[in-house]
């Protein structure tokens, strides 16, 4: 089956456990195209953590078929699993999870490692990334000199460094301090264009209120899914 | 290859991150490869020493004694004993020698008692001693036909002997063997192969036959051998001395003791290199150990690079290439010590330094193979790991 979603979950299903299963997803279906600004909504446990892992790459269907640019993901090998993931996905985290002995310039280089690049094409390429989020003066600083504001913007850069389609956001702002929430939501903003879709988890009704389409999940299932248009899309 | 060398750079960064955790974990590899360098190198540089030693006096001289045969109070050889050995064409040349007993000597004539309780050994040897034995002399002249057509009385003394009686070289000095007085005219070189003979005074055998009525018949031969066939040679001496049987003469290669030193020394390089080598197993588990550590402190980072886009294998590759980087650096560094301890010992003791490459390239190579070894269950843990175990997403 062809397709010209960027992204596409049919009768999903992700089950844990063997002798006790745990419908962590239950059928679930749903596409992200280019261009949208996607938040996904929900209480604890509602599975959207384990939605963010399948729509990350890192995890697997047990049920169903996910699609990304046309692929069916369970046919390919981890090894290029993990390429399309480099190249679809960038990730940003409640927790920024930057490695903490790389300084910011040299985290942002790791989404390039293994591209066949040089390195002098691979800080330059990060550079202008951290240029692009306001960050390029503190590229030698590491995470720990860092704010936790600039550190979740290092993160967003290292996100946007490979230019992927899909940018997967996990409480991006939980974090922070409202300041800091504020400008990394703008930035989120910016990211999104007719090329790129940007979905955020959140708790956060702001965050979610400043997206385009909101889903909203609970006991592993699509709730509703709604347009929003005072949102960005 | 550019991703060989993105691994190597993550694999560096990840050591370097850590830096006294990773010198700590250097040091299995860099005590045991040192302790295989050392106890190897040093033995065969303490052989090479003997060895050197050995070439110097050459493994090629056979001692043959006349042996005490039944019935026979004081055993000596037939007179013509060197024309018979001589004839073996493995012979190089023989000197006979003949060992006077009740001779007192000493260098004057009050210091008879004290020399009568603390006898010096007197010989009576042929023109060919000093070629045979291969030594030299210190100072003066060997014994020469001259000395004994004139009925003179000449001695060559030696080096030891020479100390202990004070002599200064060109001296004119007598000393009294046997009550006569006997000039010295020349000191011999130290004997490393018969250092007894370095406290000895030695005659000709005809001065010894007219003063100690000894005859001219030997009772020590020293034979120099082709040096091929030593062996041969000591086999076949008792034979072509032909005293009626073989027993009857007892037959010696002097370096067979040094040798027998160097082959104990084998030994010895074997249990410490064997002790080197299982501070290399210790080294290994150590690196495991904290490379697993690693892994488990590291998870997070493992989760961020998985996210990324790095595969599993690529994972593994990365704590593999650092377990490999501990165990090459600690490898060269454990070499390097090893080679300075040889160096240094060598200089000490006087010896040729005997450091084979091959032997540098072989605990470097084995410390890599132990860290190879050490990497595989951390690598793997690390491949394993679910990265959004370790993200802790939601």
């Amino acid at each position: 089956m062809t397709t010209d979603h960027l992204l596409e979950l049919d009768g999903v299903s992700r089950i844990y456990g063997e002798e006790v299963k745990v419908h962590a997803l239950d059928k679930v279906s749903f596409s992200i195209d280019a261009g949208e600004f996607i938040s996904i909504v929900g209480p604890s446990g509602s599975g959207k953590s384990t939605m963010l892992g399948l729509l990350g790459l890192l995890d697997l269907p047990s049920l169903g078929e996910l699609r990304v640019t046309g692929k069916a993901v369970t046919e390919l090998t981890d090894a290029e699993r993990s390429r399309l993931r480099g190249d679809v996905v960038g990730f940003v985290f409640q927790q920024f999870h930057l490695i903490p002995y790389l300084d910011a310039r040299r985290n942002v280089e790791t989404a390039l490692l293994y591209r066949g690049l040089t390195a002098a094409r691979r800080r330059e390429m990060a550079m202008d990334a951290l240029d692009r989020i306001g960050l390029a003066e503190r590229a030698g600083h590491r995470p720990v000199q860092l704010s936790g504001g600039e550190q979740q913007r290092v993160a967003i850069a290292r996100a946007i460094v490979t230019d992927p389609l899909l940018i997967l956001a996990d409480e991006p702002t939980g974090a922070l301090d409202s300041t800091n929430a504020a400008n990394v939501m703008e930035i989120f903003r910016g990211l999104h264009s007719h090329e790129r879709a940007v979905a955020i988890v959140t708790h956060d009704p702001a965050v979610a209120a400043s997206a385009g389409r909101r889903i909203t999940m609970r006991d592993g299932q699509i709730v509703a899914d709604d347009l929003i248009p005072e949102g960005v899309s | 290859m550019s991703s060989v060398r993105d691994l190597l750079g993550v694999a560096f960064a990840g050591l370097t991150a850590k830096l006294t955790r990773t010198l700590l974990i250097m040091l299995g590899p860099i005590i045991g490869v040192s302790a295989i360098v050392a106890a190897v190198g040093l033995t065969e540089s303490a052989k090479g020493d003997l060895q050197q030693t050995l070439a110097e006096l050459g493994t090629n001289l056979i001692k043959a004694e006349a042996a005490s045969s039944f019935g026979t109070q004081t055993p000596s050889f037939p007179e013509d004993v060197v024309v018979r050995v001589e004839a073996l064409n493995t012979v190089e040349k023989a000197s006979a020698l003949i060992n006077i007993s009740g001779v007192v000597t000493s260098p004057y004539a009050a210091a008879s008692s004290y020399y009568t309780a603390f006898p010096i050994p007197v010989i009576a040897a042929d023109s060919a001693f000093l070629e045979v034995m291969d030594v030299g002399l210190v100072s003066g002249r060997w014994i020469n036909s001259f000395d004994d057509s004139t009925a003179g009385r000449a001695a060559v003394i030696g080096s030891g002997l020479a100390d202990e009686f004070a002599y200064i070289a060109g001296a004119e000095r007598t000393i009294l063997v046997g009550g006569f007085k006997y000039g010295v005219v020349g000191v011999m070189e130290r004997i490393t192969l018969e250092p007894n003979l370095d406290n000895a005074v030695v005659i000709s055998p005809q001065a010894a036959d007219r003063d100690f009525d000894t005859g001219i018949k030997a009772t020590t031969l020293y034979v120099r051998s082709d040096p091929d066939h030593t062996l041969l040679t000591e086999e076949a001496l008792p034979v072509a001395i032909n005293l009626g049987s073989s027993e009857e003469v007892n037959t010696s290669v002097p370096t067979d003791a040094l040798e027998s030193a160097a082959a104990a020394d084998t030994t010895l390089q074997a249990i410490v290199a064997l002790m080197g080598g299982l501070a290399l197993v210790v080294g290994g588990v150590g690196i495991a150990n904290v490379m697993s550590i690693s892994v488990i402190q590291r998870s997070a980072e493992i989760g961020i690079r998985r996210a990324l886009g790095h595969g599993r294998g690529l994972i593994a590759w990365q704590f593999m290439l650092e377990s490999i980087v501990v165990g090459l650096m600690g490898g060269i560094a454990g070499a390097g010590v090893g080679a300075l301890v040889v160096a240094f010992v060598s200089r000490t003791k006087g010896w040729v330094v005997v450091l084979q490459p091959s032997l540098l390239v072989l605990g470097v190579v084995a410390a890599m193979a132990v860290s190879v070894v050490a990497g595989l269950y951390p690598s793997t843990k690390a491949a394993r790991l679910e990265p959004l175990e370790t993200l802790r997403l939601g």
